[in-house]
């Protein structure tokens, strides 16, 4: 009661609040539904979001763009996976980075609510691939695990290679070529994210999978059961695994870390607009991988007009462009900004097969099992 | 998805030793955890600038809670007094070596607004701290030197948010050149084989942090462990198994244990006897000239500390934002150039060069362990069956000043330590009045078939002291030097001086100072570890520590269980 009477002070220091997170690009701070500002010039929208895409949403210039649009945006963020967890009163839209927990989020919301959400929306996707120092995806490409371009700072990762190499248990020894480099040593793996907590995680044993299952989309437990040893050794001879996909990044960046890390095409892409320079970065886009679709669930009317905006709004998809991200439809946006970096990206995707994501449900059993920690019976 | 839940430790990886041994080290770990939120709490340490931040603290508590009330009850001006009152502050738990960022930290200010108060910890009591909630009270964020360990605690899941990679440096070995030149290495291609195969052969000390206090001691059990038994991906169980008579061996060349890396380095500089040190390339490069130290990163690898500026979940809005613009601003290339330059850890952002002095030769990243039941089982490996044992001489005061509480807080302080002795250690309590009361001194070592019977009688010797006298700090420590020396062995030794007052009876400080000199230079290895208590006198008994090489304690505002405890570090 009265929090009602004391709306206008209530929608002052919300403005406050979101100031700040916008500026952040962090939110913790909920108020109840229903008190939105109603007029015509500012739509202030709320949302929770994948923490990769923070970085777009504080970015001044896309408060701007929106702003001249008519949108105020608030943004939480939340793992992928953590979304379905979270109420969805009070939100306009979630925008998680995949597809599946996408659908989980809808199913939810119609469930809760009889809500007829309207379809949800991608308006950029990125790519999964394989950052690797030069010298290792030397060693990659003489072994036939991988074939790199004329520059040699781009190439294609086989995934049945190095699906049957990790089957093997192969060491980086093995390989020929690796003898006079310290770093090549060990196991050979791909260091990716914890897949129980972080998405990009999740869709590398999606993946993964897919391959090993002979192009099929796991669908059901059976077929978890038949891959799940396969992809407990990828998981397991990684060791403590990171929650997000920044740090491996910054990692292998800093020449510390594994030589072959999982990323989003995004943050290769991010610095190469950047200009910054790339050291001995290879990048390799497995021949069989998964695009992380960021989708976003309009959960109201807002929440949706804000997602067309991200889609159509030519000035939004610039900028998610600069961000790293593919927007969907027409690609000429993409290849044209990257036009000077095809010596990294492969623009067109080409020879990249995309594996379809199996359901949110499934994905958890997957991870789980990998982790050694699911339903063993 | 609730990630605490679905992270136990696996049943099926569980440690091989004793699962009463396994247990012990948590229980440790919490009490290391509670002593040292006493003591901070109670304003020991960087006094002066922590009662500032705790003063800070609640200043902001108070504005914030009048803030939260004012939306209620109608009188919104303190709010947004509230909002002024931030000044862009962060309290900041973090690693004891990111001292040397406090230049760049200034700048940062200058540039970003956000003031950043850093309170040292250990890595692992940090960790405790975080996962019982008492880190949620008094921070925002958590600065360490890793998150690894933090990792693999479910507890800890839902209590972090953010983490951003600042800045690189692998834990390395500081050899002296030398001792590089005795051993015919090349600096470049040194292995942890080698290293190991020259402490067997008596050719080989080091010095290097306790691992369950220090994240780069931890680093480099991990790192040698799996360099001895020939891991090639995470280390399990079996591999630990497999390594450990080699590792035994290993540790026999350990010859100083510190609970810091700062004081180890100090440590290390008095001694000339000690080869090597084992520390963060950074912390080796920084600390000694390159015709001190030579720095090996093994080739067959290491693990490297990325330094991951980390905000608790619990942090207000307000908070979190500082916190990025501060970590945006640290990631910039001016920032990154600097810190690289004036730290020499290793930037992580694209395009920026290390600092000169850093080599670029890649090593093999080793995995961390993936699971807990794994790392606190190689914790406990290494305190219980690979390090040397410690022998520890406790001079305690009993003066007739002691009775009442004093004397019951020793008793109790004595109690919660004694579940802290590790196997094979040997305990001595040496009480003084006027002189040592030799009837009432008693020596237990902790056998590992049976350790109960020693910590119980541990525990019934303190709980018999009874206080009477005067205070004779000088003539005990001799008594105590006298005692180690009658029985010289390969261990960890060390003499604890608790006292709460200053010396009345025996010798003059003189006396003793002429005693510890002509002491055979073995013994006068031998640190005294003095705790300020009651009314000690601060010259008096950092005096003691300074001629000895020990460190003095402060448990005068604090706990002296917290004293005790921190101490074990060094032991």
């Amino acid at each position: 009661m009265g929090f009602r009477e004391h709306a206008a002070r209530v929608r002052r220091i919300l403005g406050i609040v979101l100031a700040v997170l916008l500026l952040g690009g962090v939110a913790a701070v909920l108020v109840a539904g229903g008190d939105k500002d109603k007029g015509t010039a500012t739509k202030t929208v709320r949302g929770v979001i994948g923490s990769e895409k923070a970085e777009f949403f504080a970015d001044p210039q896309v408060v701007k763009a929106l702003a001249d649009k008519g949108f105020t945006v608030g943004i939480e963020t939340s793992g992928s996976w953590d979304m379905e967890e979270l109420p969805l009163d009070g939100y306009d839209f979630a925008f998680p980075s995949s597809k599946g927990p996408a659908d989980e989020l809808r199913a939810k919301a119609q469930k809760a609510k009889g809500k007829a959400t309207t379809a949800p929306l991608r308006p950029f996707y990125s790519p999964l691939v394989v950052v690797a120092h030069s010298a290792a995806a030397r060693v990659l490409a003489d072994n036939g695990l991988a074939t790199l371009g004329p520059r040699g700072t781009s190439g294609s990762l086989k995934m049945d290679a190095y699906l049957a190499a990790a089957r093997a248990d192969r060491t980086w020894q093995q390989l020929k070529g690796s003898s006079g480099h310290a770093e090549l040593s060990g196991t050979l793996f791909i260091t990716s994210t914890d897949p129980v907590a972080s998405n990009s995680g999740a869709l590398y044993l999606a993946a993964a999978s897919y391959v090993a299952d002979g192009g099929r989309v796991a669908g059901d437990k059976a077929a978890v059961t038949r891959t799940a040893p396969l992809l407990q050794k990828l998981v397991r001879v990684q060791g403590a695994q990171q929650s997000g996909s920044d740090a491996p990044f910054r990692d292998f960046i800093s020449g510390v870390g594994n030589p072959l890390v999982l990323v989003y095409e995004s943050q290769v892409a991010a610095q190469l607009l950047a200009g910054h320079p790339m050291g001995d970065l290879v990048v390799l886009y497995p021949d069989t991988t998964v695009n992380s679709d960021h989708t976003l669930v309009p959960l109201t009317e807002n929440g949706r007009a804000l997602g067309e905006l991200l889609s159509t709004d030519p000035e939004l998809r610039k900028l998610a462009v600069r961000h790293g991200f593919r927007p969907q439809g027409a690609a000429s946006e993409f290849t044209t900004a990257t036009n000077s970096h095809t010596a990294y990206l492969n623009q067109t995707l080409s020879g990249v097969r995309q594996a379809p994501v199996p359901t949110s449900a499934v994905l958890h059993e997957m991870a789980l099992r990998a982790r050694d920690q699911g339903d063993t019976a | 998805m609730n990630r605490a839940a679905t992270r136990p430790a696996d049943p099926r990886t569980a440690p091989r030793t004793t699962p009463g041994a396994a247990r012990r080290v948590t229980a440790r770990m919490r009490r290391t955890a509670a002593g040292t939120v006493a003591r901070l709490a109670g304003g020991r340490g960087r006094s002066g600038a922590s009662r500032a931040a705790r003063g800070a603290t609640a200043a902001l508590a108070l504005a914030l809670l009048a803030g939260a009330c004012s939306g209620v009850d109608g009188t919104d001006r303190p709010d947004e007094h509230g909002m002024e009152f931030v000044p862009g502050t962060l309290r900041v738990l973090a690693s004891s070596e990111l001292a040397d960022m406090e230049p760049v930290l200034d700048t940062a200010r200058r540039e970003t607004g956000v003031t950043v108060r850093l309170t040292y910890t250990g890595t692992l009591d940090a960790v405790e701290r975080i996962a019982s909630g008492e880190a949620d009270k008094g921070y925002d964020a958590i600065w360490l030197s890793s998150n690894d360990y933090l990792r693999l605690r479910p507890d800890t899941a839902k209590k972090i948010t953010g983490e951003t990679p600042i800045m690189t440096s692998p834990v390395a070995l500081g050899v002296r050149p030398a001792t590089v030149a005795r051993l015919g290495w090349d600096p470049a291609k040194v292995t942890w084989s080698q290293l190991h195969r020259a402490v067997a052969d008596g050719r080989l000390t080091y010095g290097m942090t306790d691992p369950k206090r220090s994240n780069s001691g931890f680093s480099a059990l991990v790192s040698v462990s799996s360099g001895l038994s020939g891991a090639q991906s995470a280390l399990t169980q079996a591999d630990v198994h497999r390594a450990t008579p080699k590792l035994k061996e290993f540790f026999t060349g350990q010859k100083l244990t510190s609970g810091s890396s700062g004081w180890l380095a100090t440590a290390y500089g008095r001694r000339s006897d000690v080869d090597a040190l084992v520390n963060y390339e950074s912390v080796l490069l920084s600390s000694f000239p390159s015709e001190r130290l030579t720095v090996i990163r093994p080739t067959d690898g290491v693990v490297t500390a990325d330094y991951p500026f980390t905000l608790l979940a619990s942090a207000r809005p307000e908070a979190k934002d500082a916190a990025r613009r501060l970590t945006n601003y640290l990631r910039t290339p001016a920032a990154q150039d600097r810190i690289t330059k004036s730290t020499l850890r290793r930037p992580v952002v694209a395009g920026v060069r290390p600092a000169a002095a850093l080599a670029q030769d890649q090593r093999r990243e080793l995995p961390f362990p993936g699971s807990r039941a794994v790392a606190d089982g190689l914790l406990d490996a290494y305190d219980n069956t690979l390090r040397r044992p410690s022998r520890t001489v406790y001079v305690l005061d009993t003066s007739g000043s002691m009775s009442g509480d004093r004397l019951d807080r020793l008793k109790s302080a004595l109690a919660e330590l004694t579940g802290d002795f590790r196997d094979r250690e040997e305990v001595t309590l040496m009480p003084f009045g006027s002189a040592v009361k030799q009837n009432e001194v008693r020596t237990h070592t902790v056998d590992p078939d049976s350790p109960k019977a020693a910590l119980d009688a541990i525990r019934s010797d303190a709980r018999g002291l009874t206080a009477s006298g005067g205070t004779a700090i000088y003539s005990s420590l001799q008594e105590a030097y006298r005692f180690l020396g009658r029985a010289p062995g390969d261990t960890f030794t060390s003499v604890v001086l608790m006292t709460d007052g200053e010396n009345t009876d025996g010798d003059p400080a003189s006396a003793f100072d002429a005693f510890y000199r002509s002491l055979p230079a073995e013994q006068r290895r031998t640190p005294v570890f003095p705790i300020l208590f009651g009314d000690s006198d601060r010259g008096e008994l950092d005096h003691i520590a300074n001629l000895t090489g020990g460190q003095l304690f402060d448990a005068t505002k604090g706990s002296l269980d917290g004293a005790f405890e921190e101490i074990r570090g060094y032991q």
